[in-house]
């Protein structure tokens, strides 16, 4: 039982709130991803939950436990930074088995975790090196490593593959999702990346100035955006926000529109525009295209279809895919 | 065949052509005469000089002209006060090493976060290295005047006769080695700060999630960190320990009885104060041999490794 609650969780540094106030409720055994765009607090919650930050006020509760005042070490938990933090000084065996030297662990025992972590994380012929002699991927894994021997009931992440390349940043994606498979733990990841937090994650965790503006299950908040900021934020490329004009509602602020779901037609179609800049990605083709009195719509189309720059086209939304937000940022509920 | 295999069979006249041609030699040319005129003129020149008068008997004035070969070292070699002097700056090494940068370490590991704290402690324990030698030594010889310093006020309030501790055949070294440390303490601390602020915050923060104490932490990530900051403050030590003379003579001129000198002092008392230029050279020859072979052997042992 390692469910993560945070309750009423305010914190200021100095004059500046970071987060104003926060309830937050991590099941036990989930992968819950923190995005939010930089400097809104994911980092600062992160901390929170790990003992390194101390709320100003509010409780944090794991395992139904309440630690707000407990040492990070006392609560049962691990933490991967974004950086690895491993110690240069120290080889890649004793990086892992660090904390639990610090434990008087027997030797018998810690060696046998420090294996069966090296085995996890294919670091066996690694052992022996220091950090220094490693790529960016291999002391990723070796961060891992060490908070996997401890055995914690929560894992957190703070943008742990953002110095790796894209290949080995897909690579990591997997291997961490097949990590929670087998280890069955909680684990709290911070991210900038639309994609990490997609594939990942079974619970998103939204954030905007130090406020959660939705949790959800991934497809929940792709489909169903609750604010307007949510549909921004969620998707790739950007789903389209335009006035409530665009479709004759007045009364609707905005109107959000995912690019792959507007139509392209020669003529005919509700909104004529003209394409600024095509983009062939090979199975997708993005247009950046200027609708008139409506203002900038990307659409996404199949890779075979073929446009140049310049090109006049008809676009139409598909009306069953529109999403409606207030002049409150929430979302209106489409009555048909 | 590898590169750097090939570049090695090359010809002399050819590596010669290449380095004219891509301007090292030259650069070399241009840049390094003035460094080694200055290097030449003002340090092996002077050397050469005293190594040539430590082998007369010649008081500073006119030209040396009696030889006497090997008679200076041979002196020194016998002279009790300077077996003393060695003894004492081997004592000022020891307690270098051994007291005062294990004291500059703990004060650098309370202070050396950046807070406008920190900062005031920084300086007030910086201002000892930055006051001039001789000015510290005035200072501190009135501290332990007997009649008017701190100890005879510290003896009077217990009640005790007072005492001179300076001019203590026992004791007056003990109190030049306080001054000592006093005095350079703050430069080592100030080394250690500054390897500590570039210890990465996360690494400690990661010792903490790992459960580390307060001092496992120091043990475990700070020290290793600093360590090279450690064996260059080390080795600023022991050469600067070679050398102590500005703070001895105010202090106690290397008396009572020549109980305090240094092999510094001691050359300046025998070789310059009593016109033996001769005899003092010949110090200095030995004092230059040893930190030569002080440097060359630390660099040796503790400086090397470093790619790792
Ligand atoms: N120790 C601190 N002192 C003062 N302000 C801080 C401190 N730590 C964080 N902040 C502020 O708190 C806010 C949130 O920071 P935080 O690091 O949590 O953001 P983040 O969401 O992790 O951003 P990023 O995605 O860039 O990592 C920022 O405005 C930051 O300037
Ligand atoms: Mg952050």
């Amino acid at each position: 039982m390692s469910e993560v609650q945070l309750q009423n969780i305010t914190k200021s540094f100095g004059a500046m709130t970071v987060i104003p106030n926060l309830n937050l409720t991590v099941p036990d055994g989930s992968f819950t991803v923190l995005v939010g765009p930089s400097g809104c607090g994911k980092s600062t919650l992160l901390r929170i939950i790990s003992g390194l930050e101390m709320p100003s006020s509010g409780d944090v509760l794991i395992g139904g436990q309440d630690v707000t005042l407990e040492e990070p070490s006392k609560r049962g938990i691990s933490m991967v930074f974004q950086s690895y933090a491993l110690y240069p000084h120290m080889t890649v065996a004793q990086n892992i088995d660090f904390g639990l030297r610090l434990a008087r662990m027997p030797a018998a025992e810690r060696e046998a975790r420090v294996a069966e972590a090296a085995r996890i994380l294919a670091l066996e012929d690694y052992l022996d090196r220091k950090p220094g002699q490693l790529s960016g991927g291999q002391r990723q894994r070796v961060a891992i490593g060490r908070s996997i021997v401890r055995h914690p009931k929560v894992f957190l992440f703070d943008e742990p593959l953002s110095n790796l390349d894209a290949a080995l940043r897909t690579q990591m994606r997997v291997e961490l999702a097949q990590l929670h498979q087998s280890l069955d733990a909680t684990m709290i990841y911070v991210t900038h990346d639309q994609v990490e937090a997609m594939t990942l994650a079974d619970q998103i965790v939204v954030m905007n100035a130090g406020r959660i503006e939705q949790v959800g299950a991934p497809m929940e908040l792709y489909d169903r955006p609750q604010t307007e900021f949510v549909a921004g934020f969620i998707g790739s490329p950007k789903m389209n926000l335009l006035p409530g004009s665009a479709i004759g509602q007045e009364e609707v602020k905005t109107v959000g529109i995912r690019p792959e779901h507007i139509a392209v037609t020669g003529e005919g179609g509700d909104w004529p525009a003209v394409a600024q800049v095509v983009e062939t990605l090979g199975a997708d083709t993005v247009v950046y295209a200027k609708a008139e009195r409506i203002g900038d719509v990307t659409v996404r189309l199949p890779g075979n279809i073929r446009l140049k720059a310049g090109e006049r086209l008809s676009l139409t939304p598909e009306r069953a895919n529109l999403h409606l937000f207030g002049h409150d940022g929430r979302r209106m509920e489409v009555v048909q | 065949m590898t590169i750097a295999a090939a570049k090695r069979r090359l010809p002399v006249s050819e590596r010669l052509r290449r380095s004219l041609s891509n301007g090292r030699v030259t650069a070399a040319l241009v840049l390094l005469p003035p460094a080694l005129i200055l290097f030449s003129l003002f340090v092996m020149l002077p050397l050469g000089e005293s190594a040539y008068y430590s082998f007369f008997n010649w008081n500073g004035y006119g030209t040396p002209t009696e030889f006497v070969g090997l008679e200076n070292f041979e002196r020194i070699a016998g002279h009790s006060i300077f077996h003393t002097a060695v003894g004492n700056t081997l004592k000022i090494v020891a307690v270098s090493l051994f007291l005062q940068m294990p004291l500059a370490l703990l004060l650098a590991l309370l202070i050396h976060r950046k807070t406008p704290t920190n900062a005031v402690f920084r300086l007030i324990f910086f201002l000892p290295y930055i006051l001039a030698e001789v000015a510290a030594g005035l200072i501190w010889s009135f501290v332990f005047d007997g009649n008017y310093g701190i100890t005879a006020s510290i003896a009077g309030f217990f009640g005790a006769e007072s005492f001179f501790i300076l001019a203590d055949r026992e004791w007056a070294f003990a109190a030049v080695m306080t001054v000592i440390v006093w005095k350079y303490f703050g430069f080592h601390m100030m080394i250690y700060i500054a390897a500590l602020q570039s210890v990465p915050e996360d690494q400690i923060e990661a010792a903490r999630i790992e459960g580390a104490r307060r001092l496992q932490i120091v043990r475990y990530v700070q020290i290793p960190h600093i360590k090279p900051a450690i064996v260059v403050s080390a080795f600023f030590a022991i050469i600067g320990a070679l050398q102590v003379f500005d703070v001895i003579i105010p202090l106690t001129n290397g008396g009572p009885s020549n109980q305090t000198h240094t092999i510094v002092t001691y050359l300046y008392t025998f070789g310059l104060t009593r016109l033996n230029i001769g005899f003092g050279s010949a110090v200095g020859v030995i004092l230059f041999i040893a930190a030569i072979t002080v440097a060359l052997f630390y660099q040796r042992i503790f400086m090397r490794g470093k790619q790792a």
